[in-house]
Formats: C-alpha cells, structure tokens, sequence
C-alpha cells in the first residue's frame, strides 16, 4: 500500500505524468463530453463546425489566389486549405485549452485530479475536426488529381509538432487566465493577426523573401510558420523545410516545456484563485 | 494491510487565505507590481490553524463546527483540492472526496452518459463505472429515463442520479461534506443505509456536518473545530458535548442570590427525555424545561410565562401557568419545533399588573433533523413550527 504525502513545502516541477496516466479515463471522457455537447446541442452541430472555417478558406482564397493572385505549386484552394488545416486544429486547441480551466472551475473547487488533463483532452478534441478537414483535402486532392509526394511520410511529426504548440499555448494561457483575466481577451486577437503571420494563404518565401534574415528567423518564431509549410510540403513537396526548422522544432519544444512548468506552478493555487 | 495503521495523520496542517484580492487579479497590477515596492500588508487569516490529528483505519468521524469554524478549508486540504500553506498529511490509501454531488454532470448529456462522467471524474475507471452501471442505475430509480438529457430531470432525479454515482464508489477512505442533505425523506434513509454500510465495510469515512442528528447515528468519533482550531477529538457524543459548550448554547440557567423571602427563579435547566441536560435535540424528541421556584406565601398569585423565541428573535409560543409548585416542567411534544435556533425567556409575573421577574433569552436549545419530510428543502426558512394540519 501506497502511502501519499502532502506537504506544504514541497513543490514538483513537472506534473507527475504517472498520476497523469492513471487518471487516462478521465481524459478521454473529457474529450467525449465536449464532443457529445458540441454536436448534442445542434441537428447541423458537424456542419458549423465546418463553416466557418469553410468560408475563412473561401475568402483567404478569393482575395489572395483571385485578387492578389499569389503563386502556389498547386491549386491556390488546396493551397491554402492544406494550411487552414493545420492552423483551425491549432487556434482551436489554444483558444479551448486556454478558456479550459477557468470554465471548469466548479469540477475544480469540489474535486482533485491531476488538472493538466483538461487542457490536454481539448488536444483530443480538436482532432475530430481535424480529421473532417482532412477528409475534405483529401476529396479536393482527388479532384483535381494531385497525388501527396513520398514526404507524407513526415506529415505525422508535422501534425505532432502542431499538437505540441497547440498545448503548449493553451496550456500556458489556461494557466495566466487563472491568475490574470485579462489574457481572455488576448486570445482572439492572437487568433486574428496569427491568420495572417502564418503562411496559410501564401507561400512562405513571399514573407522571408522581403524581409532581412534577422527578421525571417523573427517570423518563424511563431511555430506555426514552420509547422503549417512543412506540412504542406509533405504534402505537395515544393518549398521545403529551409534552415528555419530548427528554429520551430526549438520554438515549440520550449513552448511546450515551460508551459508544463508555469502550469505545475499555478496549478496548486488553481482552486483558490478561480 | 497493516493492522492499526492510520488511514489519515494531520501535522502541523495550516492554510493561510488573504482576505480581499487574491494576489493581483490583472496583469497591469502585476506588471506594476514589479516597480513598485511589494505591499505585503495584506490582511490574511489562517482558515486552518495548526491542526494535529491522526484518524485510524475503519473509523467513522465526524467532523463539526460552526459555519465558518475551518470545515471546509480542511475537507478540501485532506481531498488535496487546495495545497495547504504549512504542515504534512499522510494519507494512507485511496481518497474519493464527495464535496457536491454530480459533480461535471452536463445538462446536455443523457444519464447514462453522465454516470459514466461523472464516475470518472470521481476517480473511477471507465470499466469500473461499467461494471457498475446496473446497481448504479437501480439504486438511482431512473431506469426508465436514463437515456434521457438530464436538463430534462426533476431535480430529485438529478440529485438521486448523482448520489448514486457517488454510493458506487469503492474507496478506501472516503470524505463527505453534508451531502446527505438530499432528496426525499426515504432516499434520504437510502443514503444513510448505504453510508452505513459503507462505514461497516472497514472503510474509513469522514463526515462533515453541522447536522448533529446525522454525525449522532453514523460516527464512532467527532472532531471539532472552531476558528480552524482544534478543539475535541473523541468520542462523537462526547464532541457532540464539547462543541454545544463551545458554541454558546445554554442549556441551565441558576441563580444562587434568590433569597427565601420572595418567589423567584431559581433555575431553569433544558432536559432530554432521558433526563439530562443537553441543548441539542432532534426534531423527533421532546424537551423538557425544568423550572426550579423559590416559593412563598403568596407565590399562587404569580404565573410563570415560557415564550420560546426563534434565531431571529421573534416569539414561536408562550406557555403560562399559574405558580402551583416548586418544580415546574413544561414539555414541548416532539416533532413540534423544526430545525433551528431556539432561546427561551421566563417571566414571572401578575399579567398586567406586575412583573416580578424578567430572563430574557436564559436558555438557548438547537433543533436538528436528519428525518423529518421537510429536511429536503434544506437551508429554506419553512418556519419554526411543523404544523399540526392532516390533507384530505
């Protein structure tokens, strides 16, 4: 028998990932509950699911592959549809994981579990629309007769990484919403200007290529840059991954780290505070 | 398992709260917190203070206190809810805590999926709650709704759904804050028969209430606490004891200065039926108010009159009688007075003629209910009195 221990003075770094595991239930059923509600509520719940990202792809793609006119190695729609999916997955984890703690303050002032799990189970969550887009890319790919190259094969670290930085945001704004109310309101605004500092609706070298290198290496310190061209190159090949990967892969891994840290940190206070 | 091992050991266990805002509720306060001086005037006080107990595998406690006395703050440190700010608990076993029930139940969700939620939000796996479901949906009495919204529930539906999940769990130490305050009087026994049994088991439970009634039928032992102190650790009807004296409640009144030459109040003393002074009674017992006069000649002139007063100070009844004794008893019959605060005022007098004598408030009395047909409305004010009324 396990004795558990208490005590005021001492602190972990890391949430304790063995707990974590033990509680693995709880997080599929988390993400079961958000995925029930979300389509429970509304008969055409799947279908507003898809529409607003549907017109968001419908737009981009009017103003810069009609009006701008803007060159893609594939059709400017695929193009751009290739990296709406990646950046919804993203700006949906970070926008629910982040609003997730101070939403579920009743489960968290009458119960304990490990709380890093309900960030973590909009991770899940979010990959059911995820996978709709892909269906959807999939069917665009096929009518217009493009087959992926073989570095789809990378597209799995693509999406991990997308998944790391997701987390990695929200789980850091959960926690700062928990102490600072303020940073609800920061959210959307990083969804909005992220849209477009995102090579979502254009090719990557169109932002480096006007501006100096110090400043390229700043544009892809937002780890989506990196994440949503590399998988659109495993998808359609094309521009590749240039030496800016590293600096993603470094972004998102320390993005990811620390968030687990800061939340460890406030997650003590967590039912004091909310 | 280790025989007499401890199940729960507190050291040392304190929680601090700072009174007013809690830390800086906006970043520019944060942010102006890095330039300007720290102010640590921050008034704050210490919600659990330095509480030392050990509780014993098997045992049933119940844990009392006023509103406000630490209960509380010491439910949700022992449930590791909140990180205490000085001391050790050692726990030894698995914890379920039961501080609400149907805890993350969604309105959205059928019953069966909030069963199953709701299960694994209390620590359950999801084939533990599987393994479970059909006791769990039985004991409920919602069978027939259970693929139903619950938004589309009775709130007693809801509320027995939720207990029942919560009955279902099997934990070694289980920790419970007052949710036997639900539902309809014979759930409500349900509820008691399945902690009961719960207790039988072995398992280790503790209660928190301010429910005397209920901490009476189910605990071996009570703690009380006041202020986040520690006040008693013993037996429950000895703590029971401990925290009436504590609370204020005064269940004698005596006056050694009467001298023989004229008629007075002696005492007063509240009685169970078993005779004893006590200030804590259940709604189905009566109480006895002994009287104790210094009689005189002219004594018959002069009645007693008993108002009983309610928490808020209004009057309930007034009994009076003519001075025909020395010792005079009045009885308040059973399943009378509802829960409550009660002080009791005793005046001598001629009526409207002459006062002799005026104890206001001489006695105070507290009436608990674990089982009468209204204790499901918990909190509501629903008077002081059951009436005495039959529906046809």
């Amino acid at each position: 028998m396990s004795e558990k221990i208490i005590e005021s003075n001492k602190r972990q770094l890391f949430p304790d990932f063995r707990e974590v595991f033990r509680y693995k239930d709880l997080f599929f059923t988390l993400a079961w509950r958000d995925f029930r509600v979300r389509y429970a509520q509304t008969t055409i719940g799947l279908l507003w699911a898809l529409l607003q990202p549907l017109i968001t792809l419908l737009i981009l793609s009017l103003v810069f592959g009609t009006f701008i006119a803007v060159k893609t190695p594939v059709p400017h729609l695929l193009f751009t549809l290739a990296g709406m999916s990646v950046w919804t997955y993203f700006s949906y984890v970070m926008t629910n994981a982040g609003s997730s703690i101070i939403s579920s303050q009743n489960m968290i002032k009458k119960i304990y579990f490990p709380r890093i799990i309900i960030p973590f189970s909009k991770a899940l969550v979010g990959l059911i629309d995820f996978g709709i887009t892909l269906i959807m890319l999939i069917a665009l790919m096929l009518y217009y007769g493009i087959a992926p190259t073989a570095n789809v094969l990378f597209a799995p670290l693509f999406l991990l990484l997308g998944i790391l930085a997701a987390l990695g945001a929200g789980i850091w704004l959960s926690a700062l919403t928990v102490r600072y109310r303020d940073f609800q309101h920061v959210v959307p605004f990083i969804v909005q200007i992220g849209l477009y500092l995102t090579p979502i609706a254009y090719p990557a070298e169109y932002a480096t290529s006007h501006l100096p290198k110090w400043a390229a290496t700043l544009y892809y310190l937002n780890p989506m840059a990196g994440i949503v061209q590399g998988f659109r190159w495993s998808l359609f090949g094309g521009e590749a991954p240039n030496e800016f990967l590293l600096i993603t892969i470094i972004t998102v891994v320390v993005l990811f780290v620390s968030s687990l840290l800061f939340f460890k940190r406030i997650e003590d206070e967590m039912a004091d505070l909310v | 398992m280790m025989e007499g091992k401890y199940a729960i050991k507190v050291e040392k266990l304190s929680k601090r709260y700072t009174i007013g805002t809690k830390k800086a509720d906006s970043f520019r306060q944060a942010l102006g917190g890095i330039f300007r001086k720290k102010n640590n005037a921050k008034a704050s006080f210490l919600a659990v203070d330095n509480l030392n107990f050990t509780i014993n595998k098997g045992e049933v406690v119940g844990i009392i206190g006023k509103n406000g006395a630490g209960k509380s703050t010491l439910l949700k440190l022992l449930s590791q809810i909140t990180k205490p700010t000085e001391g050790t608990i050692r726990i030894n076993g698995r914890v379920a805590s039961l501080l609400e029930v149907g805890t993350g139940f969604h309105p959205e969700l059928t019953g069966r999926e909030n069963i199953f939620l709701n299960g694994t939000i209390l620590g359950m796996t999801r084939a533990e709650v599987s393994r479970k479901f059909d006791e769990i949906v039985a004991f409920s009495g919602v069978e027939k709704f259970i693929d139903t919204p619950v938004k589309h529930y009775s709130s007693g539906m809801y509320v027995r759904l939720a207990f029942s999940v919560a009955a279902h769990l099997e934990p070694e130490i289980l920790i419970i804050d007052e949710v036997l305050a639900v539902g309809d009087a014979e759930f409500q026994q349900k509820c008691l028969g399945k902690m009961k049994s719960i207790a039988g088991e072995g398992r280790t439970v503790i209660f928190v209430s301010h429910n005397l009634a209920a901490v009476k039928e189910l605990c071996q032992k009570g703690i009380v606490i006041e202020k986040g102190k520690l006040v008693f650790h013993g037996e429950s009807s000895a703590a029971i004891q401990a925290y009436q004296s504590c609370h204020g409640s005064q269940s004698h009144y005596e006056n050694k200065t009467v001298t023989t030459d004229k008629t007075a109040v002696k005492a007063i003393a509240l009685c169970n039926q078993a005779l004893q002074h006590c200030t804590e009674f259940t709604v189905n017992e009566p109480i006895l108010i002994d009287i104790d006069l210094n009689i005189v000649s002219n004594s018959a002139e002069y009645a007693v009159f008993i108002q009983i007063n309610d928490q808020f100070g209004s009057p309930v009844f007034a009994a009076e009688k003519q001075i025909s004794n020395q010792k005079m008893t009045l009885e308040i019959a059973a399943n009378f007075l509802t829960r409550g605060n009660y002080a009791i005022s005793c005046y001598i007098h001629i009526p409207r003629l002459e006062r002799i004598e005026t104890l206001d408030n001489c006695c105070q009395f507290n009436v608990s209910d674990a089982t009468s047909s209204l204790v499901i409305h918990g909190n509501y004010n629903y008077g002081p009195v059951f009436g005495n009324f039959k529906w046809h």
